[in-house]
C-alpha cells in the first residue's frame, strides 16, 4: 500500500466510526422498543415454577430496583453501557459482556469460517463463468451451487450428521472437538461447512460476482489491455475482484449470523445464536441488547473493512 | 454536450430487436423452468380452491400415521398425524406465495422510493436514507424476526414484512448507485433538457431501462429467501403454525424422524423447496440475461 | 427447557424410618468406585443453587450437590439426612432437629473444609425468606414462624400452626453460611449461584465453555463416597440430536426421553429404559367466563367426545394413565372409584342437544345464533410434536360432534399473558406438575381467580371452596383423604377441565450404569448408590 493512501483511509475510518456509533445507538433503541412492546416480562423468568401473584411480580421489580418508566430503563442501560457495563443476564445473573465475548468468539469462528467456505466455492465458479461464459464446466458447477443454496439448512445439517454417523462412524457435534483427539478438527469443521453450503447465499454471491466481473471485463481499459495481450487478471483484480468480494462479504454477514442460530442448535455449537434464541424467549433484555450491539458492531466491522478496501483501491473516493 | 440518444446508446439502453430474438436457448429454458414453477403455484391454488386434492390436507387419520410412500391411496405416505403428504405438499406452497409477494413488494417499492429519493434529491434525504439502510443492515435477520415474533405473534405475514424490510437497503443502494452513475454521465441533465417530465425519466429511463435487472433479481431472490426463512423459523417452532401446511413445517416435522432412518417425510418437502427456489433463481438469471443481452460475447 | 406449570407442594410420605449411619469414606458395599457418567439435558440451567433456581435441570444438579435436613428414600419414606434425629412437640407446633456432627462443606480451592452446623440451617432459612431473595420456595415455608439455635448441632423450628406432614417439608436444601457473597439475601448475580458448594455426594468442579457442568465425587460424603467418580451434564439444543448422542455413546443417560424416541431405544439392547412416575397431568381447561362453556353439559360433552385412550396409544405408545379428576394418580388423594368418562360421541351429542344446541347450516352446533366455535390457545415449544398431536386430535374429535375449534399457537410469554393475565382464551391445553402431591386449592378455589393466579379458568363453586378449606384445616390424614376424594368426585362431574392423563416418564441409560434408582421429581436423589462395573469405567 502506498503512503499516499494512508491518509484517505484514516479519513474514512474516522467517518465510519462516527456512523457506527450513531448506528449502534439506533439499533439499541429499535431493539429496546420492540422488547418493550412485546408481551411478557423479562423478570417473569425468575418467577417461573412458582405460584406468582401480581404482588410477587411487583416485588421482583422492587427487589431488583428496576426503574418503572421505559425511558428510564433505556437510559440507565445506555449510561451503563457507555461505561462498558452491559449489565448482567436476568436469567443467569452472569455479566453479559463476559459471556458474550466468550460465545461471540465461537460464533465469529463459525460465521467467518462459513463465509470463507462460501467464497472458496463461489469465487472460482464466478470467475470462471465471467471469463469463459457458460460452458460444460461452469454450468454444472453453477447449478450445483444454486441447488446447495436452496437447501433448508437444518435439514441439510441432519442429513450430514446422519451420513457421518452411519457411514463413517463419527458423531460430529461441536462438543466432541475437545474430547476426541484424532478427528477433533472434523467436529468443528462440519458445522462450518454446513453453514457455508447451506446459508442460502451461495447463488446470490455467484451471480453478483459473475456480473460484476463481466462488467469490469467489458470496461474499455480491460478491453485495451486484452487487445495488447497484457494480463487481464492484473488489471481487473481490483475492480472486478477485490471490491465486489468485500462488498458481498459485508452485505452477507447479517444473513449468515441468522443462519448461525440454526446451525448452532443442530450441532450443539456454543455460540451467540443459541444464546440469542434463549434470551429472546426469556425477554432477557440485557442479553438481547448486548447481542444486538455486538452483532451490529460485527456487521459494521464488515462494512468498515469494505470501505477501507474501496478507498485503498480508489483513494479519490474518500472525498465523496 | 452529448445528446440524449447518444448517451442512451452508450449505456446500452437502445435496441431495435425484440429481446426474445436475441435470447439464447439456455436462458429461455431457465425462464421456461421458472415459469413452470410459477404455473405450479397457480395450479396449487386452483386445486386447493376447487377441492381437487387426493385428500383433505388437514384430515387426520390416527390409524395410519407415518405411512411409507406408496401406501395405497397415499403415494407420498402420511405425516405424524396420518395426513396425506401429497395433498399437504400441493397446498404447502400457498403458505409462501402471497406472503412472499408481499415481502418482494415491500422490498421493491420502499427500495425504489428511497433509492430514487436519495439519488435524485441527495443532500439530507441521502444522509437520512443511508442511515436508515445501514441501520436495517446492521441487524442479524433471524434475530430481528425472532424479536418481532415475540412482540407480535408467529404469523407468516409479520415474518415477511421483516424479510421485505431487510431487503430494502439492497434495492435502494442499487438504484441510488445507478442514478449517481447516470448523473455523472449527464444522462439526467440531457433528458431534462429534452423536456422529458421527471416522472418519465425516473420510471421509464432510470427504473425500466437501467434498473430492471436488479429489480428482477431482487424479486426472484426474495421469494427464495422468504421460503428459506420460514423453513428456518419452522425449525425453531415459529414458522407457519399447524394445522396449516407449509413446506417448512413439513420438513421440520419430518426431520424428527430422519435420524430413525425415515427420510421421505422430510425429503419430499425439502425437494419441493429446492426445486422451487431453483426455479425462481433461474427465472431471475434467465430474465436478466435476456433483457440485458448479456450472453454471446 | 421443558416448560411446565408448577403447583406447590403437599406431601406423600407419612412413615419415618431411621436408618443406621454410614461412616464417611468408602461405602463398603462391595460395589466398585470409578467411571464417568455423561448425561444429556435439553437446555442449560440458569443457576445451580437450590434457592434461586426454578428449573428442573437445576433441581437435578442441586440434588447432587446439596442435602436437606431430612430426605426421602426410594419407598417415599422420610429418612434422616443432615439431621440424625428429630422431635416433634405434642401440639405439632415445634420441631427440634439434632444435626449430624460429621458433615463438612465441600472445600473451596485452597481452603479448609468447614464443618456443617446449626448456623447454616438458620442462615439458609433466613436468606430464603428475605424479601429481596426471589425464590419459588418462599411461599412454601410461610408456615414456619421462627427458628432458633439451641446449640451448635440443634435447631428448633416453631410453626405458625400445625400442618399435616410438616416433617417432609424440611427436605429443603441447606446452603453454607460462608457460601453467598451477600449474607442477607441471594440474587442471581451472587457468584454462589453459579459456583455453589454443598454437603452432597458430588462437588461442582467447573462449568466448561459450553456450560457442561462437571461434578466430581465427594470423598468425604457423610453417607460414604459415591461410586461414580464424575457426573457431567451436557446441554443439548435439539432433542433428536440428544437421542442420537445416546445411541452413539456420546452420552450415557437421558433424564427424560421424548416419547417419539422410545421405540428406537427400546429396540436397542445396549440401553435400559427406566420408567418413573411424574406427579403431573395434562388437561384441556375451559374458560368459565365464556357463557357457552359455563354450561356443565357442554364441558361434559367435550370430554365424552375425546378418545383419550386412542391418543395415549397413538402418541405416547400407551405409556401413561388416563385420569378422572384433579389429582395426580400417584397421590393418596386420588379417588379410584371415580371412573374416567368413556369415549362416547353419541352421549356427547345428546348432551349438547339437552343443552339446547342444534346443528346449524354449516354443521356446527348452535343455540340462538351462538355457535359452538372456540379458540384453543397452545404455547409453542420448539420440540412439541406431542403437543401438536394432542391439540390437533382434540380439534378433530370435537369436529365430529359439531364443535369448531380454532387452534392458536402462541409464543410462551404471550400465551402466559393471554391465559394468566388477560384471560383471553376459550380453551387451553397445559399440564400441571406437582412437586409432591395433592394441593389443588390454587387451581379451583374461587379466591384464586385473578391476574397471574392459577385458577385462570375462573372456576367458582362454593361447595368446592369449602371442601378445599376444610381439607387444609384437617390434620387427620384419613379425614383429609375422605374430603379430597369427595372433591375429586365433584370436580370430575363438574368437569372444569377435561382431565387427560399422567404420562410415564422414561429415563434412558447405557447398561453400564448399574443399580439405578430414580426419584420421580428430583431424579438424582439416589445417585450416590449408582455404579459402573470396572470393565465399563474407561
Amino acid at each position: 500500500m502506498k503512503v499516499s493512501s494512508i491518509k484517505p483511509i484514516a479519513l474514512v475510518l474516522s467517518r465510519e466510526l462516527m456512523i457506527t456509533v450513531l448506528l449502534l445507538l439506533g439499533v439499541s433503541l429499535v431493539v429496546f422498543t420492540i422488547l418493550y412492546l412485546s408481551p411478557g416480562d423479562p423478570f417473569s423468568v425468575l418467577l417461573e415454577g412458582q405460584m406468582s401473584s401480581e404482588e410477587a411480580r411487583a416485588g421482583v421489580r422492587e427487589a431488583l430496583g428496576v426503574p418503572k418508566a421505559w425511558y428510564a430503563q433505556y437510559l440507565s442501560w445506555l449510561l451503563n453501557m457507555l461505561r462498558g457495563d452491559f449489565g448482567t443476564s436476568i436469567r443467569t445473573g452472569l455479566p453479559v459482556l463476559k459471556e458474550l465475548l466468550r460465545v461471540g468468539l465461537n460464533t465469529l469462528v463459525l460465521t467467518i469460517g462459513s463465509l470463507l467456505v462460501t467464497l472458496a466455492l463461489a469465487v472460482p465458479i464466478a470467475l470462471y463463468s465471467a471469463v469463459r461464459g457458460t460452458n460444460k464446466v461452469s454450468w454444472p458447477l453453477t447449478m450445483f451451487a444454486y441447488v446447495v443454496s436452496a437447501l433448508p439448512v437444518f435439514w441439510f445439517g441432519y442429513i450430514v450428521i446422519y451420513v457421518f454417523m452411519h457411514k463413517f462412524g463419527l458423531f460430529p457435534l461441536a462438543f466432541g472437538a475437545s474430547s476426541s483427539g484424532k478427528y477433533g478438527w472434523l467436529y468443528a469443521a462440519l458445522p462450518i461447512f454446513v453453514l457455508g453450503f447451506g446459508n442460502g447465499t451461495m447463488s446470490e454471491v455467484i451471480r453478483f460476482l459473475r456480473d460484476e466481473m463481466s462488467r469490469v471485463m467489458d470496461e474499455d481499459y480491460i478491453r485495451t489491455a486484452r487487445a495488447k495481450g497484457a494480463s487481464i487478471w492484473k488489471h481487473s483484480f481490483k475492480e472486478g475482484f477485490l471490491i465486489p468480494v468485500t462488498e458481498i462479504i459485508a452485505s452477507k454477514i447479517p444473513f449468515i449470523l441468522g443462519g448461525a442460530v440454526i446451525v448452532e442448535q443442530v450441532f450443539n455449537w456454543p455460540g451467540m445464536g443459541r444464546m440469542a434464541w434463549q434470551a429472546a424467549q426469556d425477554r432477557d433484555f440485557p442479553v438481547i441488547m448486548g447481542i444486538a450491539i455486538l452483532a451490529a458492531a460485527f456487521v459494521r466491522l464488515g462494512s468498515l473493512f469494505q470501505s477501507i478496501v474501496y478507498v485503498a483501491v480508489n483513494p479519490r473516493a474518500s472525498k465523496e | 454536450m452529448k445528446t440524449y440518444s447518444q448517451i442512451s446508446g452508450e449505456i446500452g439502453e437502445l435496441s431495435n430487436l425484440p429481446f426474445w430474438k436475441k435470447a439464447e436457448a439456455v436462458d429461455l429454458a431457465y425462464v421456461g423452468y421458472g415459469l413452470l414453477i410459477v404455473t405450479l403455484v397457480v395450479v396449487s391454488y386452483v386445486l386447493g380452491a376447487f377441492n381437487l386434492l387426493p385428500h383433505d390436507p388437514q384430515a387426520i387419520n390416527l390409524e395410519l400415521m407415518m405411512a411409507a410412500p406408496g401406501t395405497k391411496g397415499y403415494p407420498l405416505g402420511t405425516d405424524f398425524m396420518g395426513r396425506d403428504m401429497l395433498s399437504r405438499l400441493i397446498v404447502g406452497i400457498q403458505a409462501y406465495f402471497l406472503p412472499g409477494l408481499l415481502a418482494i413488494a415491500i422490498a421493491l417499492i420502499l427500495g425504489i422510493v428511497l433509492g430514487v429519493l436519495a439519488g435524485y434529491r441527495g443532500g439530507r434525504f441521502d444522509t437520512a436514507i443511508t442511515y436508515f439502510t445501514n441501520l436495517v443492515d446492521s441487524f442479524p435477520r433471524l434475530v430481528l424476526i425472532l424479536l418481532v415474533i415475540a412482540a407480535f405473534k408467529p404469523d407468516i405475514y409479520y415474518i415477511m414484512i421483516v424479510v421485505g424490510l431487510t431487503n430494502v437497503p439492497v434495492v435502494a443502494s442499487h438504484i441510488k448507485g445507478k442514478i449517481h452513475f447516470l448523473t455523472q454521465k449527464n444522462f439526467v441533465e440531457a433528458a431534462t433538457a429534452l423536456g422529458l417530465p421527471t416522472r418519465t425519466i425516473i420510471l421509464k429511463h432510470i427504473l425500466w431501462h437501467n434498473c430492471r435487472s436488479v429489480l428482477i433479481i431482487q424479486a426472484t431472490l426474495g421469494m427464495g429467501e422468504a421460503i428459506l426463512m420460514e423453513t428456518s423459523l419452522s425449525y425453531l417452532g415459529f414458522g407457519v403454525q399447524e394445522p396449516t401446511p407449509s413446506w417448512g413445517n413439513m420438513v421440520q416435522a419430518g426431520a424428527n424422524y430422519l435420524m430413525q432412518g425415515k427420510f421421505w417425510p422430510s425429503t419430499a418437502p425439502a425437494l419441493a423447496i429446492l426445486f422451487t427456489i431453483l426455479g425462481f433463481h433461474l427465472l431471475g438469471d434467465g430474465l436478466n440475461n435476456i433483457l440485458e443481452g448479456k450472453r454471446g460475447k | 427447557m421443558k416448560r411446565v406449570l408448577l403447583v406447590a407442594l403437599l406431601l406423600v410420605g407419612v412413615t419415618f424410618v431411621l436408618s443406621p449411619f454410614a461412616e464417611a469414606g468408602s461405602k463398603k458395599d462391595g460395589r466398585p468406585d470409578g467411571g464417568t457418567l455423561n448425561y444429556g439435558e435439553y437446555g442449560r440451567p440458569a443457576t445451580l443453587d437450590p434457592i434461586t433456581s426454578n428449573e428442573m435441570i437445576s433441581l437435578r444438579i442441586t440434588e447432587l450437590v446439596f442435602n436437606g435436613l431430612v430426605g426421602i428414600n426410594e419407598k417415599q419414606e422420610i429418612v434422616p439426612e443432615l439431621a440424625e434425629r428429630w422431635e416433634m412437640s405434642k401440639d405439632g407446633r415445634t420441631y427440634t432437629f439434632f444435626l449430624r456432627k460429621d458433615v463438612t462443606w465441600h472445600a473451596r480451592e485452597g481452603e479448609e473444609a468447614k464443618p456443617f452446623t446449626a448456623d447454616d440451617v438458620i442462615f439458609t432459612y433466613k436468606i430464603m425468606m428475605h424479601p429481596k431473595t426471589i425464590t419459588p420456595l418462599k411461599v412454601r415455608y410461610e408456615f414456619i414462624d421462627t427458628v432458633e439455635k439451641l446449640d451448635d448441632y440443634t435447631v428448633r423450628f416453631t410453626l405458625k400452626r400445625p400442618i399435616l406432614n410438616a416433617l417432609a417439608k424440611f427436605s429443603f436444601k441447606i446452603i453454607p453460611r460462608h457460601g453467598p457473597a451477600n449474607p442477607l439475601y441471594l440474587t442471581r448475580e451472587d457468584p454462589f449461584v453459579q459456583n455453589p458448594i454443598g454437603t452432597g455426594p458430588y462437588i461442582l468442579k467447573n462449568i466448561t465453555a459450553d456450560r457442561e457442568i462437571v461434578l466430581t465425587a465427594n470423598d468425604n460424603y457423610f453417607k460414604g463416597r459415591p461410586h461414580i467418580d464424575k457426573f457431567v451434564a451436557k446441554p443439548f439444543a435439539d432433542q433428536n440430536i440428544m437421542t442420537q448422542a445416546l445411541m452413539f455413546n456420546a452420552i450415557d443417560m437421558i433424564v427424560l426421553v421424548n416419547p417419539r424416541d422410545i421405540p428406537e431405544i427400546q429396540g436397542d439392547k445396549r440401553f435400559v429404559l427406566q420408567p418413573y412416575n411424574a406427579l403431573s397431568y395434562s388437561f384441556f381447561g375451559y374458560n368459565m367466563r365464556n357463557p357457552l362453556l359455563a354450561d356443565k353439559r357442554v364441558r361434559q360433552a367435550f370430554t365424552y367426545a375425546v378418545n383419550r385412550q386412542e391418543m395415549l396409544d397413538s402418541f405416547f405408545n400407551g405409556q401413561g394413565t388416563i385420569i378422572s379428576g384433579p389429582f395426580a394418580p400417584g397421590s393418596w388423594a386420588y379417588n379410584l372409584e371415580v371412573q374416567p368418562y368413556p369415549f362416547d360421541p353419541e352421549k356427547a351429542k345428546s348432551l349438547l342437544r339437552d343443552a339446547g344446541f342444534t346443528p346449524g347450516p354449516d354443521g356446527i352446533m348452535q343455540k340462538g345464533g351462538k355457535k359452538l366455535s372456540f379458540t384453543l390457545k397452545v404455547p409453542i415449544e420448539k420440540e412439541s410434536e406431542a403437543v401438536k398431536r394432542v391439540v390437533l386430535a382434540f380439534k378433530n374429535y370435537l369436529k365430529n360432534i359439531g364443535v369448531d375449534v380454532n387452534v392458536a399457537f402462541e409464543e410462551w410469554q404471550a400465551w402466559k399473558e393471554d391465559v394468566f393475565l388477560e384471560h383471553d382464551f376459550d380453551i387451553v391445553f397445559a399440564s400441571w406438575v406437582f412437586d409432591d402431591s395433592a394441593d389443588i386449592s390454587s387451581l379451583f378455589h374461587s379466591a384464586e381467580i385473578g391476574p397471574w393466579k392459577n385458577n385462570f379458568i375462573g372456576y367458582s363453586n362454593p361447595e368446592v371452596d369449602s371442601l378445599i378449606v376444610e381439607s387444609k384445616l384437617t390434620l387427620d390424614h384419613e379425614k383429609r383423604r375422605t374430603i379430597n376424594r369427595k372433591l375429586h368426585a365433584i370436580l370430575a362431574d363438574e368437569n372444569p377441565y377435561t382431565f387427560l392423563w399422567t404420562l410415564t416418564n422414561y429415563a434412558a441409560y447405557n447398561k453400564k450404569v448399574r443399580h439405578v434408582a430414580i426419584h420421580p421429581y428430583k431424579f438424582f436423589s439416589f445417585a450416590d448408590e449408582w455404579f459402573m462395573a470396572e470393565k465399563d469405567q474407561n
